[in-house]
C-alpha cells in the first residue's frame, strides 16, 4: 500500500518562556492510502492538536508532516489555503455548514472554490447526495434538517473534491445515538466504496471501533496502538475498552447498550 | 473602587471595539454644538444697528432642540447595540455572584463614561464647525466673515446637559431592561438563533395602504378627466390624462386578479408586476407639473400638490418593494445564469446578502426612505432658502412702503385716501430725512370693475405715468415716455412668459372710461419695482398717460419713501406700531392698509430664513447619521455570525485575500443599495419639486447657483458616507479576519 501521510517527531509547544505547555510531545506515525485510522484519547491529550496540525489550521513547533509527498510544515502561508482545498476534507463535530446556503449548495461552495466548471457542478452534488441518501433534502436549508442529515451533507462537502485524505474531528460528538450510528455507516461506506483515506479523532470507543487502526494519545505522546485486523466489530470495540481501563481514563467512556 | 477601575478599564478597551459609537456620538455632538453656537447670549456678532438677533436666537434655539428628539433615539439605539454585544459578559459578571443591579450600574457608567469622551471630543470639533455657521450667517446678512475664536459657556453647558440628560434617561432604560433579563438569556443570548425565512407583515401591510392609495389615484384621475380634458389637447397630455386613469386601473385589476389565484401566481411576481406600474404611476405623477407648464394646463395649486402626495405614495412604495424584491431578483438571476453562481465565492457572497436582505427588509426601506428624505431635504433648503432671499431683495425695494387695497370696501366713498401725514411728522419727530418720497393712486380702467371681485377676474389697475417714472427715479432707472392715449404694462419679476405673451395679445387696445388706449411700441417693461404695486391676484400693471387718469375711479392710495439713511430696527417697529394703530392691516369691512420697512422685513425674513436652512440642513445631518450608523450597526452586531461563516470558508481552503475581497463586496452592497435606491428616488422627487418652481428658481436664484450649492451638497453626503464605510469596513474586516 502506498504510504499517504507521514509524521515525523511532532511537537507542539504554547506559551512562552515562563509558562509553558507541551500539547504534543513527540508524535511519528503514518498513514497509508484507504486506510481508516481512528485517533482517541482523554481530554487534553492532545488529538484536535495534532489533528489542526495536519490540517494545516494550525503550525508545529517542531517535525515534519507530509502529506502525498509535500511537507506541510514547509508550506509558506500564502499556499496553505491552495493546499488544503486540494488535498483535504473537514467534517467537525458542530457541523460547520453555512446557515445561509441550501444543503446543496454548501456541498457546490467546496466545488466552486476549487474552480470547477460551472456546468458539472449540479450533476455532481446530486449523485454525492444520492451516495450519502440525502437527494430529497437538497434545496433544504441546514436548519430545516436533522442533525444527522447535516453532518452526512457536511461529510459530501468534505468528499466531493476527492481529497487525498479526510479528517474528521469527534464527527459524532453532537449527533444522537441513532444518528451517530447511521453517520458512521455512512463514513465506513465512504471508506470501503470510494476507498476514501479516513483520519477520525474521538473519544468516543463506539465511534472509534468503526476503524481499522487506532492510536491513543496520552499526554501528547502515543501511549499504544490497536489494529482491528480481522476480528468483529465487537472484539475490536472490547479491546479499545481494554486499553482505555488500562491508560486509566476509560471507565466514562464505556456505553455498552449501544453495541 | 474596584467597580470604578473596572468600569474605566472597560471603557479603554471599549473605545477600540466601539468607534462607530464614538464616531456617531462626536459628529452629533459636534454639528449640535456649531448650531447651537449661535443661539448663545454671549455671541455678538457685528452686523449693524438695523439687524436684532433676538428672534433668530430664540427660533434656532428651538429648531435645534426639536431637531435633537432624534438624536435620543440614535442614543437609545447605540446603547442597546453595545448591550447586546455586551451582555454575555455581564452574565458571566452575574453568574459569578455580581448582583444585577450592580451590573446595570456598571453598565451605564460605562455609557456615560464613554458619552463624556464623546461630548469633550465632539465641543472641541464643535469651535471648529461654528465657523462654518457663522460664516453661514455673516453671509446671509451681507458682512465678510472674520475668524472668532470664542468660548461660549452657557452652550457648552447646554450641550453637555442636553447630552448627559440624554445618556442617563437611555442609560436608566437600559438599567431597568438588565435587571430584567434572566441570566440564561444574557448568557445564550449572543448564540446563533436560526432565523426562518418567513417574512414580516411588513409588505402585505404596505401593499394594502398603497391599494387604497391607487383607489385614490384613479378618483382624481377621472375627475381631472371630466373637468379639464379637452380632445383637442396634444399627444403627451393625452397620455398623462389616460395614464393617470389606466395605470391605477391596471394596478387594481392586477392585485384583484392575485387575490384569486394566489395559489397559482407568487406574491413576489404579483409584486414585481406592482413595482413595474408603480414605476409608471410615479413618472406620470412627476411629470405633471412639467406638463402644466409645457402645455399650459388648469390645473390648480390643489392637483399639484395631490400630485405631489401621490408622487411620494409611490416613491414609498417602490422603495419598499424594491428592498423586499431584491432577494427575489438575486434569487432569479442566480438560477438563471450557472456561470454567475457557480463561480469563484460567488455562491457563499449570495448567500450572505439575500439572508440579511430577507432578515432586514423592514429596516433597509426605513433607512432608504429616511435617506431619501434627508438627501431631499438636503437640495430643497438650497432652493428655497434661495428663492426666499431673492424674494427679499425684490420686495423689500423701499425703506418704507405703504400699500392699500379695496377687497372689503363696497362703496367708492370708503376707498383708502389721504397722504399718511402721520409717516411724515414720525419721520419729522425722530430726524430721518427722505431722500425720495412720492404718494400716488392706482387706477381701475373702467369704473364698473370696482365690482369684480372674484378672483380670477380681479381688475388689473393702473398708474399715471407720471407717478411711474418717479417710482422709476428712486430705483434709479431711466423715464419712459408714452404717446397721446397709448399705455404699456409692467410685470411682476414672477410671472409667467407664456401668460405675458398671451395678455399682451389680447390686449392691444383697452377700453377706459376716458376712451379708447392703444399698447405703445415698448409693449412691457418688467424691471423689479416691489411686490406691493399691483392689484391682488395680478401680476401685470397697466402704465396710463396722467391725463386718462385724471378721469380713472382712483382705488389705492399708496406711498414710497426712500430715507438717507437707514431706519434702525426700534425706529422701524415703532412706525409700524404707529401706524397700525390708525390705519389697520386687517378690516373685514373696509380699506386695509399695509406698511411694511426695509429694516423690519430684511431682519425678519433673514432671520426666518437662516432659521430654516439651519434648521433644515442640521435635521438632514441628523437623519444622514442616523441612516449611516444604523446600516454600520446592523453589519457589526452580526459579526459572530459572520466570523463563524467566514472561518469555514478558510477552512474549506479560501485564501485570505479572497476573503478580504468578498468582506468589502458584502459592505460594498451593504451600504450601496440603499444609498444609490435614495439617490434615484430623491432624484425623481427633487426633479418634481425644481419644476414645481422652476419659474422661482430661474427668477431668484439662478440655474447655477444651484447647481454649484448641490454639488457642496453631495461632497458632504459622500465624506459622511466614506467615513462610516471606512470605520465599518476596519472593524468588521478586524473582527472577522480575528
Amino acid at each position: 500500500m502506498k504510504e499517504i501521510l507521514r509524521l515525523e517527531h511532532i511537537q507542539k509547544i504554547y506559551g512562552n518562556e515562563g509558562n509553558i505547555t507541551k500539547a504534543i510531545r513527540d508524535i511519528s506515525f503514518s498513514v497509508e492510502e484507504g486506510e481508516f485510522l481512528g485517533i482517541m484519547g482523554a481530554s487534553g491529550s492532545g488529538k484536535t492538536t495534532l489533528l489542526n496540525c495536519i490540517s494545516t489550521i494550525d503550525t508545529v513547533s517542531a517535525g515534519h508532516i507530509f502529506l502525498g509527498g509535500t511537507d506541510v510544515t514547509e508550506l509558506k502561508e500564502k499556499e496553505t489555503a491552495r493546499f488544503r482545498r486540494e488535498n483535504l476534507g473537514f467534517v467537525f463535530q458542530d457541523f460547520n455548514l453555512l446557515d445561509t446556503l441550501t444543503i446543496s449548495e454548501n456541498m457546490a461552495l467546496a466545488l466552486t472554490i476549487n474552480g470547477t466548471a460551472p456546468g458539472e457542478i449540479d450533476s455532481r452534488v446530486r449523485k454525492m447526495a444520492e451516495t450519502l441518501n440525502i437527494a430529497d433534502i437538497l434545496e433544504k436549508y441546514p436548519y430545516q434538517v436533522s442533525g444527522g442529515q447535516k453532518q452526512r451533507c457536511a461529510c459530501g462537502r468534505a468528499i466531493i473534491n476527492q481529497p487525498k485524505l479526510l479528517l474528521a474531528d469527534e464527527p459524532t460528538g453532537a449527533l444522537d445515538s441513532h444518528s451517530a450510528q447511521m453517520l458512521l455507516a455512512t463514513m465506513q461506506g465512504i471508506h470501503e466504496q470510494l476507498g476514501a483515506t479516513l483520519l477520525m479523532v474521538t473519544h468516543d470507543a463506539f465511534s472509534a471501533s468503526y476503524a481499522g487502526r487506532i492510536l491513543f494519545l496520552r499526554d501528547g505522546e502515543i501511549f499504544t496502538e490497536l489494529r482491528r485486523g480481522n476480528g468483529s466489530r465487537k472484539e475490536f470495540y472490547e479491546k479499545i475498552l481494554n486499553v482505555l481501563t488500562m491508560m486509566g481514563g476509560g471507565a466514562n467512556d464505556v456505553s455498552e447498550t449501544r453495541l | 473602587m474596584m467597580y470604578l477601575k473596572l468600569v474605566f478599564r472597560n471603557v479603554r478597551r471599549s473605545l477600540r471595539d466601539y468607534l462607530i459609537y464614538l464616531v456617531t456620538m462626536t459628529i452629533c455632538v459636534t454639528v449640535f454644538y456649531a448650531f447651537l453656537s449661535i443661539s448663545s447670549r454671549y455671541y455678538q456678532p457685528d452686523v449693524g444697528a438695523e439687524y436684532n438677533l433676538s428672534f433668530l436666537r430664540d427660533g434656532m434655539r428651538a429648531a435645534i432642540f426639536a431637531v435633537a428628539l432624534l438624536l435620543l433615539f440614535l442614543i437609545w439605539y447605540v446603547n442597546r447595540y453595545m448591550l447586546k454585544s455586551r451582555q454575555k459578559e455581564f452574565a458571566v459578571m452575574t453568574v459569578m455572584g455580581m448582583e444585577q443591579k450592580t451590573v446595570g450600574k456598571l453598565f451605564l457608567a460605562e455609557t456615560f463614561v464613554m458619552g463624556l469622551v464623546a461630548v469633550g471630543l465632539g465641543i472641541v470639533l464643535g469651535m471648529f464647525g461654528s465657523q462654518f455657521i457663522t460664516a453661514m450667517l455673516l453671509s446671509s446678512y451681507g458682512k465678510s466673515y472674520e475668524i472668532s475664536w470664542m468660548f461660549f459657556p452657557d452652550t457648552v453647558a447646554l450641550t453637555a446637559a442636553f447630552f448627559a440628560a440624554g445618556f442617563l434617561l437611555v442609560g436608566g432604560f437600559h438599567f431597568r431592561s438588565i435587571q430584567k433579563i434572566k441570566v440564561i438569556d444574557m448568557l445564550y443570548g449572543e448564540r446563533y438563533n436560526e432565523k426562518s425565512i418567513k417574512k414580516s407583515r411588513f409588505m402585505p401591510g404596505m401593499a394594502l395602504v398603497y391599494e387604497g392609495m391607487l383607489f385614490i389615484m384613479l378618483w382624481q384621475g377621472l375627475r381631472e378627466m371630466r373637468y379639464y380634458f379637452d380632445s383637442r389637447m396634444a399627444v403627451p397630455v393625452h397620455i398623462l390624462f389616460w395614464g393617470n386613469i389606466l395605470v391605477p386601473v391596471a394596478a387594481i385589476l392586477v392585485s384583484l386578479v392575485w387575490v384569486f389565484r394566489r395559489r397559482k401566481w407568487k406574491w413576489e411576481n404579483f409584486l414585481a408586476v406592482w413595482l413595474v406600474l408603480a414605476i409608471l404611476n410615479a413618472c406620470l405623477a412627476a411629470s405633471v407639473p412639467g406638463m402644466k407648464k409645457r402645455y399650459l394646463l388648469p390645473f390648480d395649486n390643489g392637483t399639484i400638490n395631490c400630485y405631489l402626495l401621490f408622487l411620494v405614495a409611490d416613491l414609498v412604495f417602490i422603495i419598499c418593494s424594491i428592498i423586499y424584491l431584491a432577494c427575489s431578483f438575486l434569487t432569479a438571476w442566480k438560477e438563471k445564469s450557472l456561470v454567475h453562481k457557480y463561480t469563484g465565492e460567488n455562491l457563499f457572497f449570495f448567500g450572505e446578502l439575500m439572508t440579511k436582505l430577507n432578515t432586514t427588509t423592514k429596516t433597509m426601506s426605513f433607512i432608504c426612505l429616511t435617506l431619501a428624505f434627508a438627501i431631499f431635504l438636503f437640495v430643497a433648503v438650497i432652493a428655497l432658502a434661495g428663492w426666499a432671499s431673492g424674494y427679499l431683495e425684490s420686495r423689500s425695494m423701499y425703506d418704507v412702503q405703504i400699500s392699500s387695497a379695496y377687497n372689503n370696501v363696497y362703496e367708492e366713498k370708503d376707498l383708502p385716501k389721504g397722504d399718511y401725514e402721520l409717516v411724515t411728522a414720525f419721520l419729522q419727530e425722530y430726524g430721518i430725512e427722505t431722500a425720495y418720497d412720492s404718494t400716488f393712486s392706482l387706477y381701475l380702467p373702467r369704473r364698473e370693475e370696482f365690482h369684480q371681485r372674484s378672483k380670477y377676474d380681479f381688475p388689473v389697475a393702473a398708474i399715471s405715468l407720471s407717478d411711474y417714472n418717479a417710482i422709476r427715479e428712486m430705483l434709479g432707472m431711466e423715464k419712459i415716455a408714452l404717446k397721446e392715449n397709448e399705455f404699456t404694462t409692467q410685470w411682476r419679476i414672477s410671472a409667467d412668459g407664456e401668460f405675458k405673451e398671451e395678455f399682451i395679445e389680447t390686449h392691444r387696445e383697452l377700453e377706459t372710461d376716458e376712451g379708447k388706449v392703444y399698447l405703445a411700441e415698448t409693449e412691457s417693461y418688467e424691471e423689479s419695482i416691489g411686490q406691493m404695486l399691483y392689484n391682488s391676484y395680478t401680476d401685470v400693471l397697466y402704465v396710463f398717460p396722467d391725463e386718462v387718469c385724471r378721469g380713472l375711479l382712483p382705488v389705492a392710495r399708496n406711498r414710497l419713501i426712500q430715507t438717507t439713511e437707514k431706519l434702525s430696527y426700534e425706529e422701524a417697529v415703532e412706525l409700524e406700531r404707529r401706524f397700525q394703530k390708525e390705519y389697520p392691516e386687517e378690516n373685514q369691512e373696509g380699506a386695509a392698509w399695509f406698511i411694511r420697512t426695509n429694516t423690519h422685513q430684511v431682519n425678519d425674513s433673514k432671520a426666518e430664513t437662516f432659521i430654516m436652512r439651519a434648521s433644515m440642513m442640521y435635521g438632514a445631518m441628523v437623519l444622514l447619521v442616523i441612516c449611516f450608523t444604523i446600516l454600520s450597526m446592523q453589519q457589526l452586531s452580526d459579526t459572530r455570525q459572520c466570523r463563524y461563516r467566514f472561518g469555514v470558508l478558510w477552512q474549506l481552503g479560501v485564501e485570505e485575500k479572497s476573503i478580504d475581497r468578498l468582506v468589502r463586496r458584502q459592505l460594498g452592497v451593504w451600504f450601496g443599495l440603499p444609498v444609490i435606491t435614495a439617490v434615484v428616488v430623491s432624484g425623481i422627487a427633487i426633479v418634481y419639486f425644481l419644476q414645481m418652481i422652476s419659474v422661482e428658481i430661474a427668477a431668484y436664484i439662478g440655474y447655477d447657483v444651484l447647481l454649484r450649492q448641490t454639488g457642496a451638497v453631495a461632497v458632504v453626503l459622500v465624506s459622511l458616507l466614506l467615513c462610516y464605510f471606512f470605520s465599518t469596513l476596519v472593524l468588521f474586516r478586524k473582527m472577522v479576519l480575528r
